[in-house]
């Protein structure tokens, strides 16, 4: 999965989207979670458990429960797959 | 005028042991039912724990049929249910079938049948699965094994209310009773250990890792487990007549639905505490009246704040004085049977005048006098039951010492 | 048997959906007019399985009937249960506004088999396939046998009495007996009442190993008709159906109309799986609803039964109410509705006590579709295909379940109770 921002924004939209029974469209950049998009908190964990089979991320639901817009969850998953990508080999000699 | 309805047998099939005086004794004594998860791996889980009952043999308790025609939930109410008639001085061949009935409730039945179901499935073996499938998986099938093993043909009904189907269970037993419909009624809940189950309340964060420590500031959730508890209950003067030894009688119940959360209970305890304030009315009793409180008292952060609320909202100034302990602390969360355990160790409490503790319990969150740590000894003239379910199903169950 | 009552239950509403029709009145007009809702099933394949039809719901579109609110946490037993709900509260004049007003509690009294095991089974499969930590969390919640309950209770604001009731095929009617009980005690004003099952894959291959399903035992000829001399099991089917139960006097101040009224109920088990005991378990239902509505067999003007091709269960039901009824049972007028709805398990009853609220309306038994005689050892003579003009006064609905289970429910037209004597 590409680090592209924009792909990773628009797949996480996706995800909420579908668990909160909205047309993506709706769901602006910067939409908080709990207030505008009234998720309770069943919801949350089911919107983290889809994005993090998404993402492969393999994060502990801790690291979810602190998230509550787009921003903060496209920085998640931005912030982890880079953990996630092979480090360049270091040169020999 | 209400019939009066008598509690004369109790069974009890628990992670701490089996039959009443074991049960009982162990409770009192803080005994701990949590061990690792011995009945699937857990490996892939993040906790481990446990309260399941080991070491089961159905076999002294299925008499008439093949125990291997029952699912786990079955048996285990089928051991609780001819306990309770034996420890009510009954013999299933001298009462009248016709009108004796059973009521019992449960959370999932008998999940491992769907478990089975699934390993076949995932393995390409569906051609394996046999009519065992519905002979044993339905959980109507809890109330039905248990009245086919005693010949019981009169009411026979599965409230399968969650985590607080124990408690409906018995209302409805008492309703029946008191309809006439029955003289005899057992009534109580079962509920088996599964993967299914584990892994719904690890998925929603709900399992403590460690320990189960209801009320305490650090607790950290609840620890699933299974059992089964059947009430021998009948209209008092039947009792009487026949000499019975009456634990408690039944004064009253309420029921009340959230409406607000599948799996969090409202926000400001509404139902659970409309739920306590029906059992009262009911039972013609004030808050006041109330010697001991058995709680829902799971030890997840939420269920016990909001508990202890509700119980602030009903009984007010005289919440301070009125114990309240969770068994949750020792047996864990046996679900279905749960509030069934429960109104055993209510009706024993308000036959010997003692009660169990909250066990772990270091720090209270909160001021109500917990029981922490200890047995007390305590008058017990009304003793209330709660119990508050997925989907917002609440249940409080009041019995009464009974006086000659 | 002392009477549990002093108040009367009426019904002030229904709802229905089924393989036939989504309303209470068109579920009527479709069984009269000999609709049958069996048919090949495409929910799923029965690929390798000798039976190929249901009752299945299609097309089941949910937002044609629920709006635009989030379905997603909510599984096929939910939706076909919001949908009957949301009618049957409409029909009784519940507006949301009424429901949301702080003194009204409408409850809701469920019968149901499984709730949804499609959903504990995917939940389960998930958590195998992907790790326990990948489990839906939505999937949980529809996990336990009352979430279906539960989610109509928080869909509608219904903060009433709310209980779930496993009885098998005979969920519905005892469904109905438990509410009436509770409104007779004071408890509730307001209950819908009834039942819900979906029709899924897991059920299906249960039921059709247990042998239940016509075809199941490689026959070449499916005959899932009632009281048929063939018939060789019944179709597997799906639906909802509640009924709303009301305290009459509550009701009158509502200013609600009384569209029939619950007279009396009863439940016994057969503990044996024998037809001694399963039809002893139907007579003394039938015995114990009607003395519960203070009449005598002589006043049952026509039957539903809760027979569906089942080679035994079919039989035994005749027998027993036969025995309740004496003699005058051979020709009563008897509406089996399973022949053109298939065995919605759960919601089976509900469906019954709704497609007699059309009867006691118009006089019109709609018959037993694909019934030209009942086998000889029937001893109800009275089903058949043809329609019969009956005067309803009251109508005696009766259920067996395959593990022992038996109900009897009493319907009452409006008014008939005046001409009771004691």
């Amino acid at each position: 999965m590409s680090n592209n921002i924009e792909e990773i924004r628009t797949r996480i939209k996706q995800i909420i989207a579908n668990v909160a029974g909205l047309n993506a469209s709706r769901i602006t950049d910067d939409a908080t979670l709990r207030d505008e998009l009234k998720l309770d908190s069943l919801s949350l964990l089911e919107i983290g458990v889809d994005v993090d089979l998404a993402f492969k991320l393999e994060l502990p639901d801790e690291r979810y429960k602190e998230v509550d817009s787009v921003p903060a969850m496209v920085d998640l998953v931005q912030q982890r797959l880079g953990e996630l990508a092979p480090q360049p080999q270091a040169v020999q000699g | 005028m209400k019939t009066r309805i008598a509690v004369t047998g109790i069974g009890l099939v628990t992670p701490i042991g089996a039959g009443r005086q074991e049960v009982w004794e162990g409770l009192l004594a803080g005994r701990s039912g949590f061990a690792p998860v011995e009945s699937f791996d857990t490996k892939a889980f993040s906790v481990h724990l446990g309260a399941e009952v080991r070491g089961f043999d159905p076999a002294p308790w299925v008499r008439r049929h093949d125990p291997a025609s029952m699912g786990r939930a079955s048996l285990l109410a089928i051991a609780a249910a001819r306990q309770a008639l034996e420890d009510a001085g009954l013999d299933s061949e001298s009462v009248e079938p016709e009108r004796a009935g059973v009521a019992m409730g449960t959370t999932s039945g008998e999940p491992r049948e769907v478990e089975r179901f699934d390993d076949r499935f995932l393995a390409g073996e569906l051609d394996q699965v046999g009519p065992e499938f519905l002979s044993l998986y339905p959980c109507h099938m809890i109330a039905a094994h248990v009245a086919r093993e005693l010949g019981f043909a009169g009411v026979n009904t599965m409230i399968p209310t969650a985590c607080a189907a124990g408690n409906y269970a018995i209302a409805h037993a008492v309703d029946v009773l008191r309809a006439g419909r029955a003289d005899l009624m057992l009534a109580g809940g079962a509920d088996a250990f599964s993967r299914i189950t584990y892994t719904g309340f690890a998925r929603l964060g709900a399992i403590a890792p460690e320990r189960c420590q209801p009320f305490d500031r650090n607790r950290k959730g609840m620890i699933p487990g299974e059992g089964a508890a059947v009430l021998v209950l009948e209209p008092l003067e039947r009792a009487r007549a026949r000499g019975a030894r009456v634990y408690a009688e039944l004064a009253g119940y309420g029921l009340s639905c959230d409406a607000h959360h599948m799996t969090a209970a409202h926000p400001e305890g509404d139902g659970a505490a409309r739920a306590m304030e029906r059992a009262l009315a009911d039972s013609g009793a004030a808050p006041g009246d109330v010697s001991y409180i058995s709680a829902h008292g799971t030890g997840t952060p939420t269920n016990d704040r909001l508990e202890t609320l509700a119980v602030k909202r009903v009984f007010g100034a005289a919440a301070g004085r009125t114990p309240m302990s969770s068994i949750k602390s020792m047996i864990g969360h046996t679900m279905g049977a749960a509030s069934a355990i429960e109104a055993a160790v209510c009706a024993l409490a308000v036959a010997e005048d003692r009660i169990p503790p909250t066990m772990n319990l270091e720090e209270p969150e909160d001021d109500l006098d917990y029981v922490p740590n200890t047995a007390r000894g305590h008058r017990v003239d009304l003793a209330m039951n709660n119990a508050y379910a997925f989907g917002g199903n609440n249940a409080s169950v009041i019995l009464r010492k009974c006086e000659a | 048997m002392a009477s549990d009552h002093d108040r009367r239950v009426v019904i002030t509403g229904a709802g229905v959906l089924s393989a036939i029709a989504d309303s209470a009145a068109g579920l009527h007009a479709a069984l009269c007019q000999g609709k049958s809702g069996l048919k090949p099933i495409e929910l799923f394949s029965t690929e390798g399985l000798g039976c190929h039809q249901a009752g299945e719901i299609r097309p089941f579109e949910p937002r044609d009937y629920l709006g635009e609110r989030n379905l997603r946490p909510i599984d096929r037993t939910s939706r076909l249960l919001l949908v009957a709900a949301g009618q049957a509260l409409a029909a009784a004049g519940w507006t949301p506004e009424a429901l949301a007003a702080g003194e009204n509690e409408v409850g809701l009294v469920l019968g149901t088999t499984f709730c949804s095991v499609r959903t504990i089974a995917e939940f389960d499969r998930r958590g195998l396939q992907l790790g326990p930590s990948y489990a839906s969390p939505f999937d949980f919640a529809n996990s336990v046998i009352n979430a279906a309950a539960g989610q109509a209770a928080i869909w509608f604001g219904l903060r009433g009495l709310n209980t779930t009731i496993s009885a098998g095929e005979s969920s519905g009617l005892a469904a109905i007996g438990y509410a009436t009980g509770q409104i007779r005690g004071g408890r509730a004003a307001a209950v819908l009442a009834g039942g819900v099952e979906e029709l899924c894959f897991e059920s299906f291959v249960g039921h059709y190993r247990a042998g239940r399903l016509c075809g199941s035992h490689g026959e070449s000829e499916e005959v899932p008709v009632p009281f048929h001399p063939r018939r060789n099991g019944f179709a597997l089917a799906e639906g909802a159906a509640l009924l709303m139960l009301e305290d009459a006097e509550a009701a009158a101040a509502r200013g609600v109309p009384v569209l029939a009224e619950v007279r009396g109920h009863g439940g016994a088990f057969a503990p044996r799986r024998t037809r001694e005991d399963g039809a002893g378990a139907v007579a003394r239902a039938i015995l114990v609803a009607l003395e519960d509505a203070g009449l005598g067999p002589g006043d049952v003007d026509c039957l539903s039964v809760s027979a569906s091709g089942s080679v035994e269960s079919d039989l035994w039901e005749a027998v027993g109410i036969a025995t309740a009824l004496g003699p005058r049972a051979a020709d009563l007028p008897v509406a089996a509705i399973k022949a053109q709805l298939g065995e919605a398990l759960g919601a089976s009853g509900g469906l019954q006590a709704v497609a007699l609220l059309g009867t006691l309306r118009d006089g019109m038994l709609p018959g037993v579709a694909g019934l030209a005689e009942p086998a000889a050892d029937i001893p109800l003579r009275g089903a058949g295909a043809e329609n019969r003009r009956v005067r309803a006064r009251w109508a005696l609905a009766t259920s067996l379940s395959a593990d022992g289970h038996a109900s009897a429910v009493i319907l009452g037209a409006p008014g008939a109770a005046s001409g009771v004597g004691g």
